[in-house]
């Protein structure tokens, strides 16, 4: 019988875990990798516990499991794969409980040298808080930590393409294949997030985004950074399944505070009451994960003062959305001048635009 | 000689093409056929005929009647004919003298009793006639009034047959009938005005603007928030209809069988989402305009426009590029004119309630972006507007201060819809992609302004020339030539709002 190495071995477990939708490394109980092939099938399924539908998908590949063919169309598909066996295996996650056996990865080596942190939130987030996570992802690609988050709508997005604008790193990490965009919306920012950093799955290329795939993939959200940020949270959020994954494996969880009333916020105002640490200022949380100074800020929002009638207008627009008709009355304003210095707020980088025909307040300065 | 001939007229789209009716009456087998590509209508049309006739009082011809409507590939259709053929069987059996129905048309229904009935198209009927140089019309009289709107030809309205024969034989005088239906009962009801409209400053600027430069609109919001209110008082504050767009309105719903006779107020029409393609575009066996030419030069208004079939938006495709709708049959095709001001609504997301403050959304963030997504592709390209109508609080809706009334805001519109048409012939939203930038001049903030719109904003080619579209006809209402930085400004507000922003 050939040998049987052990990325063979963590390869076969990737593909078995994708399959049954649970763990099959912890239960190997101390076995070593290389025995999920070594051993007669009937023999493994006894030592290692399994029953009904596991054991019928474990008999079924490990009979048509062929790791050359496997290893042959990752490269056609210019996919890697990183086992626990690997050097290239990032460290951080080795340390987790659960971890993934191995990890499929398009783009750059996931950069273990350098200091991450994770920023996840609501998929169907305010655009205050898109503007936050966008703020955090480009403070931190400027102070060169790589930026983790899982490539969905929302906060992830956000925080994604804020480090890809300060050309920073960043890594999306998938619940399905990673040669599988999802959702299609994203497609820009896949390549992106593609070329600068990289998007990582433990799932084998051309695996779908089944629901149960992405609670698991939380675990190497966190897993692979050391501090979880948590933008905007609904009450059942996968978010808050990040943070908790993310208190499991030891990491330390911030969110940022929200609206009292905002349904969108409930979640992570409530890891805050729970005791989370709290981002109250932006740069002080990136002088706390990154220390190292102020880089210049290129593009500030405005060099000089406001024109007159848009510092007027800016008064008006809170820091919740304010409908724009709102606005119009509370300062008196008619809609000829106002609609122009909403857009002029927006370009330079003070409101963002919100559903319902309003705007909210995201810079101080 | 025992033939006569009688002019009518078969409608074809919205216009009359003249039709002859020809009779000739042999000796052998008695019997009555009808010749020349007619329907079925016009096929029954022989025993309504037979019996109206014996029933006026005058006996039908124990012979072979052949009945022949020239040109004969064209196709006829419907029961106009009953009145010129049973004229011309008159005639030809010697009731009346043949040289009465050579300078007239004729089109009605007979009933069984020998009366008249009402006809479709009477206006475009009567518009033909004069077109084929003919000097009367006799038509129903309940259409006399509708096809008098047209000028140049003497329109008599009768009831019955035998009224018609006595007119004829000159025992009878019949006035030549008067235009009417000048204010149709939809047109006697006072127009929808915005001063009755509190609140919502910001989407009565934008159709302001929307209808300034012609430009057509998506509005989204939740239920409630009034997005119908708002649209139907868009053709309020739209250029008044000339003559002749109000005699190509008129046609069009004599088509279609709404008469009316001329229109002075813009059409307004709001189909249902379950409408089929056929009732949008118009068509059918019996062929009448749809529900986009019956909004010719006016608005159509699409309600939840997500719902609606995509076989129904993409009949939407060619009224919105060329203005008109042509039906393909296999009999052939007939082209209704379609000259539209699209407004669509549509919620926000699936629930409706997405940026309410004070109901919370229920839909997921992919629920909302494929709901979003049902809206894309080329029909997109061509709305240039997109507001967002918010839920008013009780406040606003008991605000005190009067709004402006439609009247000022269209005396605006009409001001910077002559600009455009001086300087380019069509309205702004008409524009042709290589006259845009020649038309569009920035000035010189403006041009700064757009290049960081571009980047910060992300504007994509597409969202850059329908701003700069809208800018123009912002300047345009401030009788502007240089678009400033604050015009581009407000347009920007215009843009399509969300991820997908292109």
């Amino acid at each position: 019988m050939r040998m049987v190495s052990a990325r063979e071995a963590f390869l076969f477990l990737s593909l078995l875990q994708a399959a049954a939708g649970s763990s099959f490394t912890s239960r190997m109980d101390g076995m070593p990798p290389e025995s999920v092939l070594e051993l007669p099938p009937e023999e493994f399924c006894e030592r290692a516990g399994l029953r009904g539908g596991a054991r019928r998908i474990y008999r079924r590949l490990r009979e048509s499991y062929d790791p050359e063919e496997l290893l042959a169309r990752l490269a056609r598909s210019g996919v890697r794969a990183d086992t626990l066996a690997d050097a290239a295996y990032p460290g951080r996650l080795r340390q987790i409980p659960d971890p993934p056996p191995a990890l499929f990865r398009l783009g750059r080596e996931f950069p273990e040298e350098r200091s991450a942190v994770a920023v996840v939130g609501s998929r169907k987030a305010t655009a205050g808080g898109r503007e936050i996570a966008r703020e955090l992802g480009r403070g931190l690609g400027e102070r060169g930590v790589c930026v983790v988050s899982g490539l969905a709508l929302g906060i992830d997005a956000a925080a994604h393409a804020g480090a890809l604008e300060a050309g920073g790193s960043t890594a999306g990490v998938l619940g399905c294949g990673v040669d599988v965009i999802y959702p299609r919306q994203n497609a820009r920012l896949f390549r992106g997030v593609r070329e600068a950093g990289c998007i990582i799955s433990e799932y084998p290329p051309g695996e779908a985004p089944l629901p149960w795939r992405f609670p698991a993939r939380n675990r190497i959200i966190s897993g692979l950074a050391e501090v979880v940020v948590v933008v905007e949270a609904a009450e059942k959020s996968g978010a808050l399944i990040t943070a908790r994954h993310a208190l499991e494996q030891g990491r330390d969880v911030f969110a940022v505070p929200g609206p009292v009333r905002a349904p969108e916020c409930r979640g992570s105002n409530r890891l805050l009451a729970d005791g989370a640490g709290v981002i109250w200022d932006v740069r002080e949380f990136l002088e706390l994960v990154a220390p190292g100074g102020e880089p210049e800020r290129g593009d500030g929002p405005l060099s000089g003062e406001l024109p007159a009638v848009e510092a007027a207008v800016l008064r008006e627009v809170g820091w919740e959305p304010t409908p724009v008709d709102e606005i119009a009355t509370r300062g008196g304003f008619g809609m000829e001048e106002l609609l122009p210095a909403l857009s002029m707020l927006e370009v330079k980088g003070y409101v963002v635009r919100s559903p319902g025909n309003a705007y909210v307040r995201v810079r101080v300065e | 000689m025992s033939f006569c001939r009688a002019w009518s007229l078969a409608l074809v789209g919205i216009d009359a093409l003249p039709v002859e009716v020809e009779v000739d009456i042999s000796s052998g087998l008695p019997g009555f056929a009808v010749v020349g590509l007619p329907d079925a209508a016009v096929q029954e049309s022989r025993e309504r005929v037979r019996v109206a006739i014996s029933n006026s009082g005058f006996r039908f011809p124990g012979r072979k009647v052949i009945v022949n409507l020239a040109p004969a590939d064209l196709r006829k259709e419907g029961p106009a004919f009953d009145l010129p053929i049973a004229l011309a069987i008159l005639a030809v059996s010697g009731v009346l003298e043949r040289g009465v129905l050579e300078d007239a048309a004729f089109a009605g229904e007979l009933s069984l009793e020998g009366g008249v009935r009402g006809v479709r198209g009477a206006l475009s009927l009567a518009e033909g006639a004069r077109r084929r140089g003919l000097r009367r019309l006799v038509i129903p009289a309940e259409n006399a009034a509708e096809a008098a709107c047209v000028r140049g030809i003497e329109v008599y309205g009768v009831r019955s047959l035998r009224e018609a024969v006595d007119f004829l034989a000159g025992e009878r005088t019949i006035p030549p009938a008067g235009p009417g239906g000048l204010d149709s009962a939809e047109e006697r009801v006072p127009p929808e005005d915005f001063a009755d409209v509190f609140g919502q400053r910001h989407a009565k600027r934008a159709l302001e603007v929307a209808a300034a430069g012609a430009h057509n609109v998506l509005m989204s919001g939740p239920p409630g928030s009034g997005k119908t209110m708002l649209s139907r008082r868009l053709p309020g504050i739209l250029p008044p209809l000339t003559t002749e767009e109000g005699i190509e309105v008129a046609k069009i719903y004599s088509a279609a069988g709404e008469g009316g006779g001329l229109r002075r107020r813009r059409p307004f029409r709001a189909p249902h989402h379950t409408i089929s393609t056929a009732g949008l575009a118009g068509g059918g066996s019996n062929p009448r305009p749809g529900e986009i030419s019956l909004a010719h030069n006016g608005v159509l208004f699409l309600d939840e426009f997500p719902e609606f079939g995509r076989a129904a938006i993409e009949a939407l495709r060619q009224p919105l590029e060329d203005g008109c709708v042509t039906i393909s049959r296999a009999a052939g095709s007939l082209t209704y004119p379609a000259r539209i001001t699209l407004v669509c609504s549509m919620n926000p997301c699936p629930c409706g309630y997405l940026g309410d403050p004070r109901r919370e959304c229920r839909c997921s963030a992919g629920q909302i972006e494929r709901y979003r997504s049902r809206l894309s592709g080329p029909l997109l390209d061509r709305l240039d507007i997109f507001i967002e109508v918010a839920r008013l609080a009780r406040r606003e809706l008991r605000g005190e201060e009067r709004s402006e009334p439609s009247a000022t805001i269209r005396e605006r519109v009409v001001r910077a819809r002559q600009i455009q048409l001086a300087r380019q012939g069509v309205p702004n939203a008409a524009l042709p992609v290589r006259k845009l930038r020649e038309v569009c001049r920035l000035g010189h903030d403006a041009e700064a302004l757009l290049a960081r719109a571009i980047d910060g904003l992300g504007l994509s080619g597409r969202a850059h020339d329908r701003v700069l579209k809208v800018a123009r006809t912002v300047a345009d209402l401030e009788g502007e030539g240089e678009i400033s930085a604050r015009h581009l400004a407000e347009a920007l507000n215009y843009r399509k709002a969300g991820v997908a922003d292109g």
